[in-house]
């Protein structure tokens, strides 16, 4: 099992430290998938994340300039690790200005993702900035736990608001409660509700457009007969929103949420070169 | 004492040193002396000391003056007091909004009720007047001597500080490695640590990017980390280079910055080198520190127990107390007139608090493997000492009530000093 990469390019080293930023908000602890021509993050929906899970899929040819993968055997070459991507974060936040950064897994003390930055300096030789980033790598009997989400059976998928209005709303109303509900319809309208003992506060959202989706049989589902007015809706932990909403450094392509009534909440964030779904469950 | 800062750099560059002394201990030791004021501080586990020296010509103007009434002994007597880092901070809190409003610094000693009091003249008239109260205190200082260090290393703070972002604000410890071809800063860890779960970081640096580069002997010392940012801090605010003084491990790491007109030193103890020492008794830290002891102790004045290394008479409470109190010469004031009461309790205070730290030691923390000298301070109740510092400066208009009445109270003092003509500013 070997894995080596190196970025060059500033620009995409900003760009992947935004990513591992994002993923690090959402996430204390994630599987990193490698395979040759992808990343992923992963968080499955278990009981200890609250049921929330997350997919976040990177093609690295956009990132890195050298990228080398061995996986575990010939014909599952791939590599599944532990890893709390803070620590990866944090590495990355002080390579701002790197001249290169290179990745390797390593197993010294115990396997690492070792990430050595190397800083221009005023000398001949270059400073060198090494993190061991402690991973634990997950046997292949476990990788069925962290298979891609399938899109769920939604009964409504929208376009979302503007992601800085959104965030800007949900955090005043975190305050006020816990839990919020998300309602919307195929009419393009979004509705942000809490509701405490004093107060309840409303956020309408109008216009948003609804994505269409093309089905597996080829055929594009059609708003006809679908009844634009009734909302589906479900009510989610705020906090998660909001860590979902405050992750996110830039804006998307791509926004959309599918809400399958008072079961789960799929948000889909597309970017050029990154795709992020995150799965919220409703409450009781 | 009274002394008076005026120019809002050198009230930065105050501040932050109060800052800076302010990671190493909750309280400092704030000690007038006729060649400028200085502040010193030492952690509770004895394992760093800060010392930052203003020389009279940092501020503004500085006036220290002895009246002192007929006393059995003439000595030149100091009058340390000890001050609580928490009163003091709130003072110099925004250090960088001090510029835009404060004019004026003037800070004066009165012993006869113990305040030392903190005038910040500010903007549109308004007065700060912060009287805090102080307690007497044998001033500590550490003993170091930093030219017999095989290493030294001199780069400017801000190097230092792009080396240690890169470390985690939770960081505590970190052990500088070098030879003679490369400088290493690296995480420590413990042996004991989960390394699955610690993420361990290290920067190697060329030699070429420091100032001064001299490295007689290999080595690798480990000191914490939180001490020495208060240290980066101040040293930036002053843009005065680094020095850092060190030897094998187990002996102290000095930093320090020197200029003409301050100078400051944060000495840190540094991590024995563990697979060499067993539990023993003796740890050879303490060795160690008997012997550098015993030459630094050798070239400093003639102390008046004269015995140095005779340290016996405070009854220690237990057998690691007792080896403690050997290791670290204590100069006995019972023979000192009137402070017999509190001496006896400080050794006694002295000797749990080496205690403590020698048990501490087996489990990670290390005390300052150097010797603590103290000054032989004989404060005599009858002598009273009070220190005067001017300012004159560019002067508004509206502050004129208060300069007279500093004028009034100059008068009264006796104005021996050369530095006042000298100071005296267009």
């Amino acid at each position: 099992m070997r894995f080596r990469a190196k970025i060059v390019d500033l620009a995409c080293l900003n760009h992947f430290s935004r990513v591992i930023n994002t993923i690090a908000k959402l996430a204390k602890t994630c599987t990193l998938r490698l395979t040759v021509s992808k990343l992923y993050f992963i968080l499955s929906d278990k009981v200890a994340n609250g049921g929330v899970s997350m997919w976040c899929e990177l093609c690295q040819g956009n990132f890195f300039d050298e990228f080398q993968m061995e996986g575990v055997a010939a014909d599952h070459n791939e590599i599944y690790l532990e890893l709390m991507p803070e620590n990866l974060s944090r590495a990355l936040k002080t390579a701002q200005s790197a001249k290169a950064v290179k990745i390797k897994l390593t197993n010294k003390h115990c396997p690492c993702l070792k990430v050595a930055v190397e800083l221009p300096s005023l000398s001949s030789s270059s400073r060198i900035v090494t993190h061991d980033i402690p991973v634990r790598v997950i046997p292949r009997r476990l990788w069925n736990d962290f298979r891609e989400p399938s899109v769920p059976d939604f009964d409504v998928s929208i376009y979302l608001p503007v992601l800085k209005t959104m965030k800007s709303v949900v955090e005043r109303m975190k305050n006020l409660s816990n839990c919020i509900v998300i309602e919307a319809n195929f009419g393009g309208e979004m509705n942000l509700k809490i509701e405490t003992d004093v107060v309840s506060v409303t956020t309408h959202f109008k216009d948003l457009g609804n994505p269409t989706w093309v089905s597996e049989d080829g055929c594009q589902s059609s708003v006809q007969g679908r009844d634009l007015q009734s909302m589906a809706e479900a009510r989610i932990d705020i906090k998660k929103l909001q860590q979902l909403l405050a992750g996110q450094q830039v804006n998307p392509t791509k926004a959309l949420c599918n809400i399958v009534s008072k079961k789960i909440v799929h948000f889909i964030l597309l970017h050029e070169d990154v795709s992020l779904q995150y799965f919220i469950p409703a409450l009781a | 004492l009274k002394c008076i800062l005026y120019c809002f750099l050198f009230l930065l560059v105050f501040g932050r040193a109060v800052h800076a002394i302010a990671r190493v201990s909750d309280e400092f030791c704030f000690d007038p002396l006729e060649k400028g004021l200085a502040l010193r501080s030492v952690n509770s586990s004895r394992s760093a000391y800060a010392y930052v020296f203003f020389s009279s010509m940092f501020f503004q103007h500085y006036r220290w003056t002895a009246v002192s009434q007929p006393c059995q002994k003439e000595k030149q007597l100091s009058l340390p007091c000890k001050l609580i880092i928490k009163s003091v901070l709130p003072i110099f809190r925004c250090v960088n909004l001090l510029e835009r409003n404060v004019e004026k610094c003037s800070i004066y000693t009165n012993t006869k009720d113990c305040h030392v009091t903190f005038q910040l003249l500010c903007r549109n008239g308004i007065v700060k007047t912060y009287n805090l109260t102080f307690q007497e205190c044998d001033p500590l200082q550490a003993v170091f001597a930093k030219h017999l260090c095989p290493n030294i290393l001199k780069v400017h703070s801000r190097l230092l500080a792009d080396i240690i972002i890169h470390f985690p604000t939770s960081q505590e410890e970190v052990t500088l490695s070098v030879t003679p071809v490369k400088v290493c800063f690296k995480s420590y860890a413990e042996e004991d640590t989960d390394f699955s779960k610690t993420m361990l970081t290290e920067i190697q640096l060329n030699p070429d990017e420091f100032d001064y580069f001299q490295v007689g002997v290999d080595s690798k010392v480990t000191f914490c980390l939180k001490e020495l940012r208060g240290l980066l801090a101040f040293s930036e605010a002053t843009s005065v280079p680094v020095s850092i003084h060190f030897d094998v491990s187990g002996k102290p790491v000095a930093f320090s910055i020197e200029d003409m007109v301050l100078e400051a030193s944060f000495i840190l103890a540094t991590l024995s080198d563990i697979e060499n020492e067993t539990a023993s008794q003796e740890p050879p830290c303490f060795s160690q520190m008997q012997e550098s002891k015993a030459e630094a102790i050798a070239s400093k004045k003639p102390r008046q127990s004269g015995n140095a290394q005779n340290t016996a008479s405070a009854a220690p409470a237990s057998p690691l107390a007792k080896q403690a109190i050997k290791s670290v010469p204590r100069v006995t004031s019972k023979d000192v007139a009137g402070t017999e009461g509190t001496a006896i309790t400080k050794t006694n205070e002295q000797a749990m608090l080496e205690a403590e730290s020698v048990e501490s030691r087996y489990h990670k923390v290390r005390t300052l493997p150097i010797v603590f000298t103290l000054y032989l301070s004989h404060f005599c109740k009858c002598c009273i000492f009070q220190f005067h510092l001017l300012f004159f400066g560019a002067v508004s208009f509206k502050e004129k009530d208060a300069i007279n009445h500093t004028f009034h109270s100059l008068a009264t003092a006796s104005d021996t000093e050369e530095d006042f003509g000298n100071m005296q500013s267009s």
